[in-house]
């Protein structure tokens, strides 16, 4: 037997060791590890690795906005300005009514199969989206936004809008994670024919300095490797990329994924959660989230996580009830008890960003302070970020992690709203909702009064966690709720459904990234207010804002160049009108936590650090790639 | 009643079932409060960080209606489903992954789940059986007993306790296996297929161990009760020895249920593994299912439940047709 398990035995665990030992050195793809940043997908793994057509829904998350694809215009995720990246300036207005603009492209980009880049693959897609915008589901962004175009020369077009338009390189281009807007290449597609709505273009020829040289079939991984040619590529000339490959991998469950992080198997982790971070960090000192204190983690996305709120539908349609169940979330709780403290409140309907800061959260502090009810209560409290450091303090979080001075505000936003149940039973009492034998509120006619409070299940665990403490807070304040979690299919039909719609955790309409406000709240009109029984869905506003003031005050801005300063003000105007009705109870920015692991590669982006959003699913994810140091580690 | 008449009840049974799965399984995704178009057009609002205009989404709306084949009335929605899949087998396009169809997600994921889990099941009724045969058979030995409290105590431990702790024991402490895996990719070669062995090893293992457990005290339970019949006493007196009476008389007996059960469990291994897939990144139909049912993507749920209908309405056939070659008492009757 001993020799049995000599002969047998001894060999296997040999390959299987020296397997491990080999994974060391080289990933497990087949490239060096040194060379290789490896990265969390952000949606798993994906069920359709072969589509890589722009035109559709292609592989969203396996890198292709942020290495793969390249756009006219980028956004500098560290101050909000956009810059040109395909194009060679500024776009061009041609008109005084601001629909007809010229777009010159920079010469002397290349395809990754040495193909030149030329005016005419834009024509050829816009071409073809408008040929197929019935059949093709991922060119809605742009297809409807211009209304014509025509070819100057082989590196300049013109391209008329439907509207007045003062946003094209924020349309056409990118205003946040990347943009619809992506060049095809038209000697590929062009043989397609009608085929064009199905084609996969797997492995797609790529604009970006990387390129794809291995995928997944079942859609764990895919992997890129930088272009021999680079320097011509669509944004070659913005540096240089330091690492030859990039692997998107899927890296399991989240009890899988630490103890991979823990080993240095992968290099950023997308939306871990705290929990997990704290734990890995504890056993790796290479593994780092965004701040060194709290709240620890990125609060910079454009959306912010907020109550929305169906006003149209009694007795949500008086702002004394909606008040009264903001003044009823206690957020310090719901904020220590669901996210360990780690997150930025945000009392107004948008994120409160370094970059939207000074135009909006600034600006509107004395707004803030200053705000009165009819009863003549005062709601915001300023100190609420200096009782966050106070709660934690006593929970035993070393001082040197908490923020202090002027960054507690940095750190847990400028301030929210009191929480006051006894103020809350004021107001349900003067519009005649007292509470039952039960302790819950009545409706006027004293029927029971329940909030149909819904919100994401597990696919969004910090919402899941937020909305059962928030249903907690309520119920302790006399709301009797109704808490449910729901997947994200039911989530987005709730959310724009008069009909199914009370109250919901949502983010789709409060998502304001700089000054144009526009972006996220263009939708704020007549047109897109149903009845309050309407089983139709809604394509916007899903705010359900009804008041004339603040449509005028859209319909006006559109009218105006972003960067006039009254744009700006007609965005604070609104801001003040949704804050006075209380008309979405805005929580806090999104909070996106990214731990990073410097066995590898450094200089990440972090707060001390903050050359870039430190998203990996952003095609600004492409500053990382030119910024990040090898470590040098064999 | 003869052999024909026999098979032909049986057919008739299972193509009546397979109508009624069928129906069942068309009307049931649509009762769901997830409606396929809002969901893809809610998941696209937050990748464009609700920039998307109102009349982009109008526009979409309207398409994908089209495109998905959801604006006719539900009864004609039923009875092209019905055409397409009894006629062509096609199951149409996925709406999460349009315009991917249905039929290559699952055929890709298919040879994944029931590589793992054919051989999974297979072993734990293999080992749960031989063990649990020894340890009915030899009840009354010390040694029984412990081979039964091998199945006591892995029996009700929930399947992600175990996996979780074998991940941590054989992929984190001792990390022979990979916490996660990588399966090549292009045409297979014997070193690609070893890799996919060895990266197979740790998710067949927690479910063979999680699988086997059941095995051990049902087929100890039917032993038990098998030696202590007539026959085996009969056989005991006539002087039969232990390996005989053990496997001809208590074996070949007590196996009867086990091999309805070992049936049935490999029917629905084409549900996949949901949790395995999710713990181990291992590619299956059950993280597609998974997928469709959060994201109301009607179609590929059809696919993958029609499948696993056929495949367990079969098992079930596939049963009733072997029994009496196995039963003589059955083919008597």
């Amino acid at each position: 037997m001993t020799k049995l398990s000599r002969y047998l035995l001894a060999p296997l665990m040999a390959t299987l060791l020296g397997s491990a030992t080999y994974a060391q050195e080289m990933t497990d793809v087949g490239t060096p590890r040194n060379e290789t940043l490896i990265v969390q997908t952000f949606d798993g793994k994906t069920a359709n690795p072969d589509s890589q057509n722009p035109f559709n829904l292609y592989a969203i998350w396996r890198g292709f906005r942020e290495l793969g694809w390249s756009f006219l215009w980028e956004m500098d995720t560290a101050t909000g300005k956009s810059y040109p990246e395909l194009a060679a300036g500024p776009v061009e207005v041609l008109n005084d009514a601001h629909t007809q603009f010229r777009i010159k492209i920079r010469p002397g980009v290349y395809w990754s199969d040495g193909v030149e880049l030329t005016a005419d693959d834009f024509i050829y897609t816009l071409d073809t989206a408008k040929k197929y915008k019935d059949k093709l589901n991922f060119v809605a962004g742009y297809v409807n936004y211009v209304k014509s175009w025509t070819k100057v020369d082989n590196y300049t077009f013109d391209v008329e809008t439907t509207n007045p338009a003062y946003d094209v390189q924020t349309v056409l281009g990118v205003y946040t994670w990347g943009s619809q807007f992506t060049p095809a290449p038209k000697h590929i597609f062009e043989k397609q024919g009608d085929n064009v709505v199905t084609f996969n273009n797997a492995p797609a020829v790529t604009l970006g300095p990387y390129k794809i040289k291995e995928y997944d079939p079942n859609g764990f991984w895919q992997l890129w490797e930088l272009r021999d040619d680079w320097q011509r590529s669509g944004w070659g000339n913005s540096g240089t990329p330091q690492a030859k490959y990039v692997l998107y991998k899927d890296f399991g469950a989240e009890e899988t994924r630490t103890l991979a992080f823990v080993q240095n198997k992968y290099d950023i982790d997308t939306f871990m959660s705290p929990d997990s971070i704290a734990a890995a960090k504890a056993r790796n000192p290479l593994i780092e989230s965004f701040s060194k204190t709290f709240p620890y983690h990125d609060m910079n996305d454009a959306c912010s996580y907020g109550i929305y709120i169906n006003q149209q539908k009694a007795p949500y349609d008086k702002a004394e009830v909606r008040w009264a169940l903001a003044l009823s979330v206690d957020l310090k709780t719901v904020g220590l008890s669901a996210l360990s403290g780690q997150f930025k409140a945000a009392a107004m309907p948008l994120s409160d960003t370094p970059i939207t800061n000074p135009v909006f959260y600034k600006p509107l502090e004395s707004f803030l302070e200053g705000l009165t009810l009819a009863d003549g209560y005062k709601p915001f409290d300023p100190t609420f970020g200096q009782q966050m450091v106070d709660a934690l303090k006593a929970q035993g979080t070393p001082e040197n992690e908490l923020p202090s001075g002027d960054a507690i505000k940095q750190g847990f936003g400028a301030g929210w709203w009191k929480f006051d149940p006894a103020e809350a039973e004021k107001l349900m009492a003067s519009v005649g909702m007292k509470k039952g034998a039960d302790g819950f509120y009545t409706m006027p006619d004293g029927s029971p009064f329940v909030v149909d409070l819904v919100f994401p299940s597990d696919w969004n665990k910090v919402m899941q966690r937020v909305g059962f403490s928030i249903a907690d807070s309520w119920k302790k304040a006399g709301f009797n709720v109704n808490a449910r979690q729901v997947d994200a299919g039911e989530h987005g039909t709730v959310g724009n459904t008069n009909s199914k719609f009370n109250v919901e955790l949502q983010w789709n309409n409060t998502c304001v990234y700089n000054v144009n406000w526009l972006n996220g709240w263009r939708s704020f009109s007549a047109d897109n207010v149903k009845p309050v029984d309407s089983s139709d869905a809604l394509s916007g506003n899903y705010l359900r804002v009804t008041d004339p003031e603040i449509f005028k005050l859209v319909a006006d801005s559109q009218k105006l160049p972003t960067e006039d300063p009254q744009f700006a003000e007609n965005g604070r105007s609104i801001i003040k009108k949704l804050t006075e009705g209380m008309q979405e109870i805005n929580l806090m920015n999104i909070p996106t936590t990214i731990p990073t692991n410097s066995a590898y590669w450094t200089n990440y982006p972090k707060q001390d650090n903050f050359y870039a959003a430190p998203y990996t699913w952003w095609s600004s994810f492409k500053k990382t790639i030119l910024n990040i140091k090898a470590t040098g580690k064999q | 009643m003869g052999i024909i008449q026999y098979v032909a009840k049986r057919v008739g049974v299972y193509l009546a079932v397979l109508l009624i799965g069928l129906t069942i399984t068309f009307f049931l995704p649509r009762l769901m409060p997830a409606n396929p178009i809002e969901a893809y057009i809610s998941q696209l609002q937050s990748r464009a960080n609700g920039t998307l205009t109102p009349e982009a989404i109008a526009s979409m709306r309207a398409s994908l209606e089209d495109l998905y084949g959801l604006n006719g009335n539900i009864f004609v929605q039923y009875v092209s489903f019905l055409k397409r899949v009894i006629l062509q087998f096609d199951f149409g396009p996925s709406f999460a992954f349009y315009p991917q169809p249905v039929n290559t997600m699952i055929l890709g994921a298919l040879p994944w789940t029931l590589g793992l889990l054919l051989i999974s099941t297979v072993l734990a009724w293999i080992i749960g059986n031989l063990v649990g045969l020894v340890a009915g058979y030899f009840h009354t030995k010390r040694s029984a007993t412990v081979l039964e409290l091998v199945g006591i105590l892995l029996y009700p431990v929930p399947y992600y306790i175990l996996a979780v702790s074998l991940i941590l024991l054989l992929a984190y402490v001792i990390p022979i296996f990979p916490l996660s895996p990588t399966f090549p990719v292009g045409a297979m070669t014997p070193a690609k297929f070893g890799m996919v062995l060895y990266n197979s090893i740790l998710p067949a293992l927690t479910l063979v161990l999680a699988g086997f457990g059941w095995n051990i005290l049902s087929m100890k339970a039917l032993a038990v009760a098998t030696t202590e019949e007539p026959y085996a006493t009969y056989a005991r007196l006539k002087g039969a020895s232990n390996w005989t009476r053990m496997t001809r008389y208590v074996f070949r007996n007590a196996m009867l249920p086990q091999v309805t059960a070992l049936a049935l469990s490999l029917g629905t291994v084409f549900n996949g593994a949901i949790l395995t897939e999710i713990l181990f990144s291992y590619p299956g139909v059950g993280l597609i299912m998974r997928t469709a049912a959060s994201s109301g993507d009607y179609n590929v749920l059809y696919g993958a439940i029609t499948i696993s209908i056929i495949a367990v309405a079969t098992a079930g056939l596939v049963i009733d047709l072997f029994y009496p070659l196995l039963d003589p008492r059955i083919r008597h009757q």
